[in-house]
């Protein structure tokens, strides 16, 4: 079994695609000859062609739109989105068009794809290539987003977005691609989409994540134990749809909840999250929701991005803050 | 010695190999000239001089492979300060993956092994569900929310069910004492039915609840010696006055202290608030500026407001902010006593019942009408030296004959 | 059938790669001291960038681009563009940059993740750098709108590269100039490479200079690395835009001499022949030798010459090392005009937790 990193993962769960559907087509910009600027889709063109593995020119807007086209047609395309700082382009053909096709000729005409791209900062890199969006895709009916946070979960939710009817934007939190390895069992199995994981069960908190955010809420967890503070940590997984169910499951049994993401406070899925907890597991709560997330600025250069990421000790500070309230 | 280590290449790996040396030990190399070829994964990168100075040691041979940070050259020279590093190329475990890939930035990599964790399914633990105001109430009041069955709408338990609780006793609490205080004894065939407090009494309750876990109280007692007033004294008038000389003499008296920000406000009119007993319960009208009335303007508005309170017509405008309280309790009985002090104001004062008290008055025997003083003053923020010579200047005022 | 529309795309070249004379020079070309100057700024250009890379390499600067081959369409249209035109560059530009005023110190603060390289102290209302490929393009034609709008007599400037043609912002840009005659240049620096992607697969044109024929603008190419006919062409554009005649795209065919940035490697997909070849019509040699022809350099000028930009650039890499780092109150900063109140509560805690922790 081979012990891979999770753009490892990646790499062989399309090789796993492209071997087994004859209808899986990847495009993308460098992602033929170069293997992807992370290496995500390294040997695939020599492997399996350049019909099937495509270098696109320079252009979102081109690889959204005939996405769609492609798509229309039954190819299962999987395209590529070099960094989510760069998918405004694309916008116009995922919200216009890709999320509502199936809608639209009331299911004559579908769009069975997946866009792959990098997710969130923290690889002091260039502006705009930091950027954690998922808000805007999560808002579109018609669109699975997916972020999964180790290689194991990328291989098996990418195979599960691929094999999807629908269209699944896929999240690749950039500064876990080469972070840990993972034993990974290339068997073509694919995870369930739709689910959120626990990866850390507890009894006095429950921590709620996703993406990059994970390694280090589960760090803070670590920590917090040595203070006999127990933390149940959930990866969210699927941003949209949220597994509310595991998460009300959890603070049903702990009473707190703490939100961490990257992306900003203001309108973030933190707050989606919230809302639906205060609707649905109020009397359970002891203490108030709370959110730990990036601030409402732009992104910032590099120098200050270990500033904006929220730290594990934001996140040790905010579970204890919620300890606090006493029932 | 200046020591070089091996910075982090761009090429993704914690390590690289020794290619080449394009230096060898006593050469004098230059800023930026070529000093090494290292290999790492698939590509061989040229290390240039940081800086210009003497090679004396190379830490390796063609083939060898050095870590990130591990020493690389050394150079001859005093232990120069290297230019800082930036945040981005720290030594340890940054390294921008190159042929590994990212056409930006820097790839952290560990060698940290994920395992899937395997998560048991796990009992239900039966914590009571409760509207998180119910979950307060239970908590001030003492009562167990665990033993209370909730009557809302899917299950929670609401306000009044921490309510009844607490009148029938609940069903067990953490002080029992409480508790059992709540029950009436089972031999009483008759007990009156427990009475919530509503409105007035309820409004006592809570704000002496809040003054005594919050005013550090502390009362000092006295007497004025009014034998000398002429006729018609007005005794409320009098003791708003001598209150308004008090507060001139100390204003720290006639202030406001807020706990939490550590912080008091010093006011420069004196708002007296005068506790009026109705039948409701207890009642705060507030004479507005006493300082800067005279007589008639003071009896008008005590009329008024005594009144108002009676008949419950007074505004709100005139039930709050007060800077002082005045209590005059000594109508029926009592000399003195611990008046309380309800925050933010930091001081009260209470007038109990006049009475002709036997003085020593130069060696002989007098009797004389007395005011017996109360003063009680939050020893949060007023000295005793403000409070004895603020009550000293009200006893002094008192005293005057008019 | 009938023709009605046909086009052609004339070439320009008055340097070959061996410097030697192939056409009719302007008169910028017999003055020695403007051609020196731009030699110069070629050479500190060539360094610097040389410098930039060692400074990544050393661990001293994040992922840099470099601009290694294109100093001489670089410097050409920072010479001929008036202090009042308007620059959108892409992010490789220096020559054009420095010649205007942005200072190399900047330009290694923008590279080391900082704001304040973008804050400009020299050309005041040029864009920053631009990474979301081609968006500068619009920008540029909003600027010369702008200009049209108020009836000055400037130009604004854009670059972009062969792969950033694709875009469909590029089209937009280029339809708007046509259509309302705007006073801007769009200069495509063809190098042959999009990261990985060679030009031959980024499109069909011959040429993409007559990229900006659909949409009714006129095009030239030249030489790129020939630092009289790019000095020549793009004055004659300017000249063109700014007296109400409209604009114009020119593409500079250059290579590049580099990775695409210090992050890329481009043994991966670049036949080292071709780089090879492109390294013998690279810039640099065959402007000296024209000026070592005409009598107007030396190597004792040679010499001076890389002192004195090795002291600009080492004293550029000194202020830049010696700054203070920006703080979090610089997220903060210039967000909006008048700080919103609940960002000062977030700024607050920011400072609480000051410069963060590593990841």
């Amino acid at each position: 079994m081979p012990r891979v990193t999770l753009v490892e993962g990646i790499n062989l769960a399309l090789a796993r695609a492209l071997a087994d559907d004859p209808d899986v087509v990847l495009i993308g910009e460098d992602i033929g000859v170069n293997g992807g600027v992370f290496r995500a889709t390294l040997g695939l063109q020599q492997r399996f062609g350049k019909m099937r593995v495509q270098d696109t020119p320079l252009a979102e807007g081109l690889i959204g739109g005939m996405a769609v086209g492609m798509a229309s047609q039954g190819l299962k395309v999987v395209a590529e989105i070099q960094f989510m700082g760069f998918l405004y382009p694309a916008l116009d053909q995922i919200a216009n068009h890709m999320a509502r096709l199936r809608n639209r000729t009331r299911g004559r005409l579908t769009c069975p794809e997946v866009i792959r791209m990098p997710h969130g900062g923290g690889i002091h890199a260039p502006e705009h290539h930091s950027e954690s969006l998922e808000v805007l895709l999560c808002h579109h009916a018609g669109l699975r987003v997916v972020c999964p946070s180790s290689p194991a979960r990328a291989y098996g939710l990418l195979l599960a977005a691929i094999r999807d009817p629908d269209p699944v934007m896929f999240l690749e939190p950039t500064r876990l691609y080469r972070l840990a390895k993972q034993d990974v069992l290339d068997d073509g199995q694919a995870l369930a989409l739709d689910t959120a994981e626990v990866l850390r069960e507890g009894d006095d908190v429950t921590l709620v994540t996703w993406g990059a955010m994970v390694h280090d809420t589960l760090r803070a967890a670590e920590q917090l134990m040595q203070e006999k503070i127990s933390c149940e940590v959930i990866d969210l997984s699927s941003l949209s749809p949220i597994d509310h169910d595991t998460i009300l499951e959890s603070v049903a049994h702990t009473g707190r909840l703490v939100i961490v993401h990257e992306a900003a406070r203001n309108a973030g899925l933190g707050a989606e999250i919230a809302a639906t907890v205060a609707e649905k597991g109020l009397y359970d709560l002891l203490a108030p929701i709370a959110r730990v997330t990036g601030y409402d600025t732009v992104m910032p250069y590099f120098a200050q991005e270990r500033a904006y990421i929220p730290s594990v000790a934001r996140i040790i500070d905010a579970v204890r803050h919620t300890l606090q309230d006493q029932s | 010695m200046k020591r070089f280590n091996l910075p982090d290449l761009g090429e993704g790996l914690q390590e690289a190999e020794i290619v080449r040396w394009h230096v060898a030990v006593g050469d004098t190399v230059a800023v930026d000239q070529p000093m090494v070829a290292m290999e790492t994964a698939k590509a061989v990168v040229e290390v240039p001089a940081p800086f210009a100075g003497v090679v004396t040691v190379l830490h390796g041979k063609p083939g060898d492979t050095i870590a990130t940070g591990a020493p690389l050259v050394d150079f001859q020279g005093d232990e120069a300060p290297t230019a800082k590093p930036l945040p981005a190329a720290s030594a340890k475990a940054v390294a921008e993956a190159v042929s590994q890939g990212g056409v930006v930035g820097q790839m952290p990599e560990t060698d940290e092994v994920l395992t899937t964790p395997s998560i048991t399914a796990r009992s239900s633990r039966g914590r009571v569900r409760a509207v998180p105001a119910a979950r307060e109430l239970a908590r001030r009041m003492n009562v167990d929310l665990e033993s209370i069955t909730g009557s809302g709408a899917n299950g929670p338990v609401t306000l009044d069910d921490v309510l009844g609780a607490a009148q029938s006793g609940g069903g067990g609490s953490r002080l029992g004492l409480a508790t059992s205080a709540m029950r009436p004894a089972a031999h009483l065939s008759e007990t009156g039915e427990l009475e919530v407090l509503r409105s007035l009494r309820r409004a006592m309750a809570q704000s002496m609840t809040l003054a005594r876990d919050n005013v550090m109280e502390c009362t000092v007692f006295d007497d004025a010696d009014i034998e000398g007033w002429q006729q018609g004294g007005d005794y409320t008038v009098r003791l708003l006055r001598a209150i308004g000389t008090g507060c001139r003499a100390e204003p720290g008296l006639n202030a406001w202290f807020d706990g939490t920000t550590q912080g008091r406000r010093l006011f420069h009119h004196i708002q007296v608030g005068i506790a009026v007993d109705t039948p409701d319960g207890l009642l705060v009208p507030v004479i507005r500026d006493v300082g800067n009335r005279d007589a008639a303007q003071l009896r008008a508005e005590v009329n008024r407001l005594k009144a108002g309170a009676r008949d419950r017509t007074l505004p709100p405008s005139d039930l709050r902010d007060f800077t002082f309280m005045l209590s005059n309790f000594g109508v029926m009985a009592g000399r003195y006593a611990t008046p309380v002090v309800v925050p933010p104001a930091v001081a009260i004062l209470g007038a109990g019942r006049i009475s002709r008290d036997v003085v020593a008055v130069d060696g002989r025997i007098e009797a004389h009408r007395r005011i017996p003083l109360s003063l009680t003053f939050d020893h949060r923020c007023v000295t005793g030296g403000e409070a004895v010579r603020f009550l000293g200047a009200v006893i002094e005022d008192l005293q005057k004959p008019a | 059938m009938k023709t009605i529309a046909q086009f052609a795309i004339g070439y320009e070249q008055l340097l070959d790669a061996d410097g030697r004379v192939c056409g009719e020079l302007p008169p910028f070309a017999g003055d020695a001291d403007q051609m020196r100057r731009m030699y110069e700024m070629m050479v500190l250009c060539r360094l610097f960038d040389t410098k930039a890379i060692n400074l990544q390499r050393t661990g001293r600067l994040g992922t840099y681009a470099p601009c290694t081959g294109h100093e001489a369409t670089h410097v050409a249209v920072g010479a001929v563009m008036r202090p009042e035109d308007v620059l959108c560059p892409v992010y490789r530009e220096y020559g054009t940059q420095i010649w205007r005023g942005v200072t190399l110190t900047e330009i290694l603060t923008y590279w080391a993740g900082d704001e304040r390289g973008c804050q400009f102290s020299g050309p005041r209302e040029d864009f920053p750098w631009c990474v979301p490929i081609g968006s500068q393009t619009p920008h540029a034609a909003g600027v010369a709108m702008a200009f049209k709008v108020r009836g000055q007599a400037r130009c604004a400037v854009a670059y972009i590269g062969d792969g950033g043609t694709s875009q469909g912002a590029f089209h937009e840009a280029i339809n708007l100039a046509g259509a309302q005659q705007l006073p801007v240049v769009f200069v495509i620096v063809n190098n042959g490479w999009a990261i990985s992607v060679p030009a031959s697969e980024q499109t069909a044109a011959e040429t993409f200079a007559q990229k900006g024929l659909g949409n009714g603008v006129p095009g030239v190419q030249v030489d790129g690395n020939d630092v009289i006919g790019v000095r020549k062409v793009m004055q004659e554009a300017l000249d063109k835009a700014r007296s109400g005649g409209g604009p114009t795209v020119v593409e500079a065919v250059t290579s590049r001499l580099s990775d695409h940035t210090t992050a890329d490697d481009a043994s991966r997909y670049r036949p080292a022949a071709e780089l090879e070849a492109a390294w013998q019509r690279e810039p640099l040699l065959r402007t000296r030798r024209f000026l070592e022809q005409q009598g107007w350099w030396n190597e004792e000028r040679e010499a001076a010459l890389r002192k004195d930009c090795a002291a600009q650039i080492d004293a550029a890499v000194q202020a830049y090392q010696a700054r203070t780092a920006p703080g979090v109150d610089a997220m903060f900063d210039h967000l909006f005009a008048r700080l919103p109140a609940n960002l000062q509560e977030q700024r607050d805690i920011a400072r609480q937790y000051g410069a963060g922790e590593a990841h």
